[in-house]
């Protein structure tokens, strides 16, 4: 059910009507200018009675100019591209929790970085390999994996901690994680957001997408687990046997 | 063991499945002594509850015995005889800490899918689809009860199983459907839907002080255990405008507090019942409202909707103009059973209340197909199943690890 819901799970919920803008300034104008010439074209191609392919380039054309005018691509969208709301040429997922625990216990936890394949379901691993350096591996589904060294670059206490790749990663990362306290005595407000800098542009980037499940629904159901293992002390499961 | 599976619309076979066993820390093993069916199982008897799979075990009316438990559980022990609630809570999070138990964060594994459809998750609820965490339900011979010391009621000696398994969903949601009623000395309340959850509504209200209760539904057996048990007076809404009719009654003001029991399989009458129903089937709206309509249009000024029947989706035609301009408090929701155990076990012990007055069949698991099939058509004057398991062939324990 609601799965392809799923694939578009960015903050934007409740706006599902409305088309959405997903394509960046650069390729609107590109596809303005693109689509305007197809259209011209494909009237030209019809004036010497040529007619099908004359309408199918009427027919692009006007595709193009709808997404350069309405900054909306279906086609992005089923993909789970965005190129208005990714920084640079990378992909941005960001998402928050609320943890009913005091945020510098809740930093404790996610300090200790072996603890995060333990709600992060992509992580293998993440070994610590020096005072600011670690080793992660992560696996998609398939089998298909990928390992990388990471730094930290901030740390600081009970507040936020972020990190970038280092060397030669499939795919250069980076992320920042913020605790804040909730207000009501709600514990803390847990902030994840990760870039992430796939190889190949767009295509690329769908790909990876798709092959490593790196999307903030996944990124949303880890903040779930991390709630669970830190009020109720492990993951929930509907399992009925061990 | 043997368990009661849900294989599509309309198809429940009692199947042979593995043992539950204990999977968390939390977790306790309970051998089912008596299970019920509910009246909202029947939405997914019909299909009405998406994320149903083939082979998932339902039912969430459940007491029994414990006969395994992790050494995590301290409340509990092997052989305590226990009721179960319905909403599986994990008793941490700032809902559980707040008493609203049934919107727990923690216990819906499948919290996501819930969270598109409705904008947030509430807590897991056993055997009632994977939209509310895929656990499996007490229609068996032994179910996994996750967060035992959190969720669990023990059975005060020389009380049957039988009067209290409607402790677990029916009694507390008809008596939560009463509290939010806010009911003041004097007050009418009237009750759309003579069903189980309908009956105990009544019950509750005038336990809680209503002078009047008025029962509302379409079968002429159902209206009269309203009457004779509830002391109710009874409407047909097939034979009398409602709205009308509850004016009449209460010198032209209206019920103080009207109660939803019926839920999103409500029938109506003429057009808009037919309007609704080809609605339904095409999918263009997804719950039938005519009784939501008639509670909005039928109760006094200022006056408390309290919906305790079940709606999953979208209604049409909803009257919020009627909403507005009469100043109404609309309260709803899964019940919070935990909230109410303790108390409704007092009354139970001391015999205020008997809610296994209601039950009007009683069956073998092995005969819950037929048993699905008389309480949707209402034959028999069904009111109330309750099944017992067989436990007969000697079988394994459940192991733990």
């Amino acid at each position: 059910m609601e799965t392809s819901a799923t694939e578009q799970s960015r903050a934007y919920r409740g706006q599902s009507r409305q088309k959405r803008v997903n394509v960046g300034p650069g390729e609107r104008k590109a596809s303005m200018a693109g689509g305007a010439a197809l259209a011209l074209s494909g009237l030209w191609s019809i004036g010497r009675r040529n007619y099908l392919s004359g309408l199918a380039m009427i027919a692009s054309g006007g595709m193009l100019l709808y997404r350069g005018q309405t900054g909306h691509c279906g086609m992005y969208e089923a993909m789970g591209v965005d190129t208005v709301h990714t920084q640079g040429s990378g992909l941005r997922i960001e998402k928050v929790v609320t943890i009913g625990l005091p945020p510098h216990q809740v930093y404790e936890f996610w300090r200790h970085l072996d603890n995060l394949p333990r709600f992060m379901k992509h992580l293998e691993s993440v070994q610590v390999t020096g005072e600011r350096t670690s080793h992660w591996k992560a696996v998609g589904p398939g089998g298909l994996s990928t390992e990388w060294d990471a730094e930290m670059m901030e740390d600081t206490p009970g507040q936020q901690i972020s990190w970038h790749s280092v060397g030669s990663a499939d795919i250069p990362n980076k992320g920042t994680v913020e605790f804040k306290e909730a207000p009501g005595n709600r514990g803390t407000e847990v902030r994840v957001s990760i870039d992430y800098y796939p190889p190949g542009g767009t295509a690329g980037r769908a790909a990876m997408k798709i092959a490593h499940g790196l999307n903030a629904q996944q990124l949303e159901e880890d903040l779930k687990r991390l709630k669970q293992i830190l009020e109720v002390g492990e993951e929930t499961t509907a399992r009925r046997t061990a | 063991m043997r368990a009661v599976c849900w294989h599509g619309k309309q198809d429940v076979r009692v199947d042979t499945v593995p043992d539950p066993e204990i999977v968390q820390k939390g977790d306790v093993i309970v051998k089912v002594a008596l299970t019920c069916i509910c009246g909202s199982d029947l939405h997914l008897y019909n299909g009405y509850v998406p994320t149903m799979k083939k082979g998932d075990i339902l039912g969430h009316e459940f007491v029994g015995e414990i006969v395994a438990a992790c050494p995590g559980v301290t409340h509990f022990r092997v052989g305590d005889r226990v009721i179960v609630p319905f909403p599986i809570s994990c008793g941490a999070c700032w809902y559980c800490k707040h008493e609203l138990w049934s919107l727990c964060d923690n216990t819906n594994p499948n919290s996501w899918m819930m969270e598109h459809i409705y904008g947030d998750t509430g807590g897991g609820i056993f055997g009632y689809s994977h939209l509310y965490g895929g656990y499996a339900g007490g229609q068996a011979e032994y179910v996994r009860v996750p967060f035992a010391d959190v969720g669990l009621e023990k059975i005060p000696d020389g009380i049957p199983y039988e009067q209290v398994v409607l402790l677990t969903d029916i009694m507390p949601t008809g008596y939560q459907a009463a509290v939010y009623c806010n009911i003041n000395p004097g007050d009418t309340v009237a009750v759309w839907g003579c069903g189980p959850v309908g009956l105990l509504a009544m019950k509750s209200a005038k336990l809680l002080g209503a002078e009047r209760v008025i029962g509302i539904d379409r079968f002429p057996d159902r209206l009269q255990m309203a009457h004779s048990q509830c002391q109710a007076e009874v409407l047909n809404y097939e034979e009398v405008d409602v709205a009308e009719q509850l004016q009449n009654m209460t010198g032209g003001r209206g019920p103080d507090s009207c109660i939803d029991a019926v839920g999103l399989e409500a029938r109506g009458t003429g057009i808009e019942d037919v309007y609704d129903l080809v609605k339904q089937t095409l999918r263009l709206e997804t719950d039938r409202a005519s009784a939501l309509r008639q509670l909005v249009r039928a109760c006094r000024k200022g006056g408390t909707l309290s919906i305790s029947g079940v709606y999953s989706g979208f209604i049409d035609k909803f009257p919020m103009g009627a909403i507005f301009a009469k100043g109404l408090t609309v309260r709803g929701g899964q019940a919070h059973v935990h909230k109410y155990l303790p108390h409704l076990v007092k009354l139970v012990a001391e015999q205020q209340i008997d809610p296994s007055s209601i039950i009007t069949h009683r069956m073998s698991l092995e005969d819950a197909p037929a048993g699905y099939r008389t309480f949707l058509k209402k034959q028999d004057s069904c009111i109330k199943i309750a099944l017992t398991p067989e436990h007969a062939a000697p079988k394994t324990e459940p192991a733990s690890p």
